[in-house]
């Protein structure tokens, strides 16, 4: 599967973010370039929901923020059947919501 | 600028209004308002709405439904949109037609009617307030992102889910006192630990309402407002804060950076402190966000909300009242509506107006605050009477 998820990096001062942003928040530079957010981190803290949204048939949802090694946080669904705040999660890009026949991919973690 | 004073308040009673469309509510609201401040809408110059959702109401330009169902055609009127915290964008807009002298008179209205879309759709909509790109297609919800918060402020300073619950057991309370609130009735701390998770650790007692709803407000100018009231209500303070859309971004997921922002520009205009508030209505769309409220607003330390609530010093004859309107959580949360009920609730009470049981004694000095989003934008003002 070729889906990655992007944030990008500053250019001029390396400032790292995710979410991407039109320009840096750390020096105001506009010279971005793509970041790849992958890799491994420590679930900050988690969720299971249980009043969902559309699109989802299922009893309940687990949804983590992950903080990357590399000190970007990131939100995504927890593939984790034991959860636990500080474990050590890697990323994945799965189908993240079926809306018909419409699939949207995105970031998934699951422990190392 | 001139100072702009609190003349006339009104608000529909809240709930599920079958009953009522969104620009009857807003006329019930706006109706009472001008009542209250003894005026008819003709001497009004200029009116500010805040209706939050398009998608609720199914139609682009609600506003334009209550400008013309209240009668206000051809004068100038102005819609404000900042998801849950609309209602304070208004007032704040409001504020500004009249400091500036554009304006010497107007009025304010926010309204919403949520009941009429499924509460999967409302749960929908309301997640896309939040990053709609990489934080709602993975399924995230309202609810969803208050119980991230709550489960690393838990994990961070030790706030239990006894210490939530408490928050709404208060709210009840108080809201059982409110007879325009949506759910008038007081519940035990047994039954809010024991109600079903909607995202753990957040129950169904820890979250708010959905309900319709209205409010409206009458600004003046200070010439004016002396004529028109006997007790017109200043406001002193106004602040205004954003923070990141996404909330993984956020500098510390337990703190809302914008209400720290947005309380110390209005306590810096107001010449004022968090110990001098005498009656606060706080943010309280979920439990843990009041908690969050009363840290971030500097009533306690950060950290030490649970402890507030647990020792009950924010209810009346605690050193701060909150939320002694029912808040979000007893009241309800028409969400366009609740920033100019927060300012409508603070008013009376500084006017010494509110209901058996749930008035302050002797309040000079009030404050709201109304959250965006999960945080995008924040709103605190500041009112005083004389
Ligand atoms: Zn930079």
């Amino acid at each position: 599967m070729n889906e990655k998820v992007y944030g990008a990096r500053c250019k001029d001062c390396g400032k790292e973010m995710y979410p991407a942003h039109a320009r840096c928040p750390e020096c105001g530079s506009e010279k971005l370039e793509p970041l790849e957010i992958a890799g491994q981190g420590k679930v900050l803290t988690y969720t299971d929901l249980y009043a969902l949204p559309l699109d989802y048939e299922r009893r309940y949802l687990r949804l983590a923020i992950v903080e990357l090694d590399s000190g970007l946080r990131a939100t995504g669904q927890l593939l984790d059947e034991k959860p636990k705040l500080g474990k050590r999660v890697r990323t994945t890009i799965g189908v993240v919501r079926q809306s018909g026949d419409r699939k949207i991919h995105g970031l998934q973690f699951v422990p190392v | 600028m001139r100072k702009v004073g609190i003349v006339g308040i009104g608000q529909s009673r809240f709930g599920i209004r079958s009953d009522a469309s969104l620009r009857e509510l807003s006329f019930e609201a706006a109706k009472a308002s001008l009542d209250d401040a003894g005026i008819p809408l003709d001497d009004v110059q200029a009116m500010v709405v805040s209706v939050a959702s398009d998608e609720l109401s199914y139609a682009l330009q609600p506003s334009a439904q209550v400008v013309d169902y209240l009668g206000f055609n051809p004068k100038p009127s102005f819609r404000v949109e900042g998801a849950c915290a609309s209602g304070s964008m208004a007032v704040r807009t409001g504020w500004m037609t009249v400091a500036s002298g554009l304006a010497d008179l107007v009025i304010v209205v926010g309204a919403e009617k949520m009941t009429e879309v499924s509460t999967a759709a409302v749960t929908d909509v309301l997640g896309r307030a939040g990053d709609f790109m990489w934080e709602y297609p993975f399924g995230m919800t309202f609810p969803g992102y208050y119980a991230l918060i709550a489960r690393a402020h838990m994990a961070k300073y030790g706030t239990t889910e006894e210490q939530l619950s408490m928050v709404a057991v208060k709210n009840h309370h108080y809201g059982a006192l409110n007879p325009y609130a949506h759910m008038r009735k007081e519940i035990s701390l047994d039954k809010a630990m024991s109600s079903f998770t909607v995202a753990d650790p957040l129950k169904l007692y820890d979250c708010c309402l959905i309900s319709d709803g209205a409010a409206a407000i009458v600004l003046a100018s200070d010439k004016l407002a002396g004529s028109l009231s006997k007790k017109p209500v200043w406001i002193s303070g106004l602040g205004l804060g954003t923070d990141t859309i996404s909330l993984s971004d956020r500098r510390d997921i337990t703190t809302l950076d914008a209400t720290v922002e947005a309380a110390r520009q209005a306590y810096d205009m107001a010449g004022i402190g968090p110990k001098d508030i005498d009656v606060a209505v706080v943010h309280d769309c979920f439990t843990i966000a009041e908690i969050a409220a009363y840290e971030d607003l500097g009533f306690c330390a950060k950290g030490e909300g649970g402890k507030l609530i647990e020792e009950k010093r924010t209810y009346i004859g605690g050193d701060i009242p909150v939320n002694v309107d029912g808040g979000l959580k007893s009241k309800g949360h028409p969400i366009g509506a609740t920033g100019v009920a927060m300012a409508a609730e603070i008013a009376k009470q500084l006017r010494g107006e509110a209901d058996p049981g749930r008035q302050v004694e002797n309040a000079r000095i009030g404050l709201s605050h109304n959250v965006g989003g999960n945080g995008q934008h924040a709103a605190v003002h500041v009112f005083q009477v004389d």
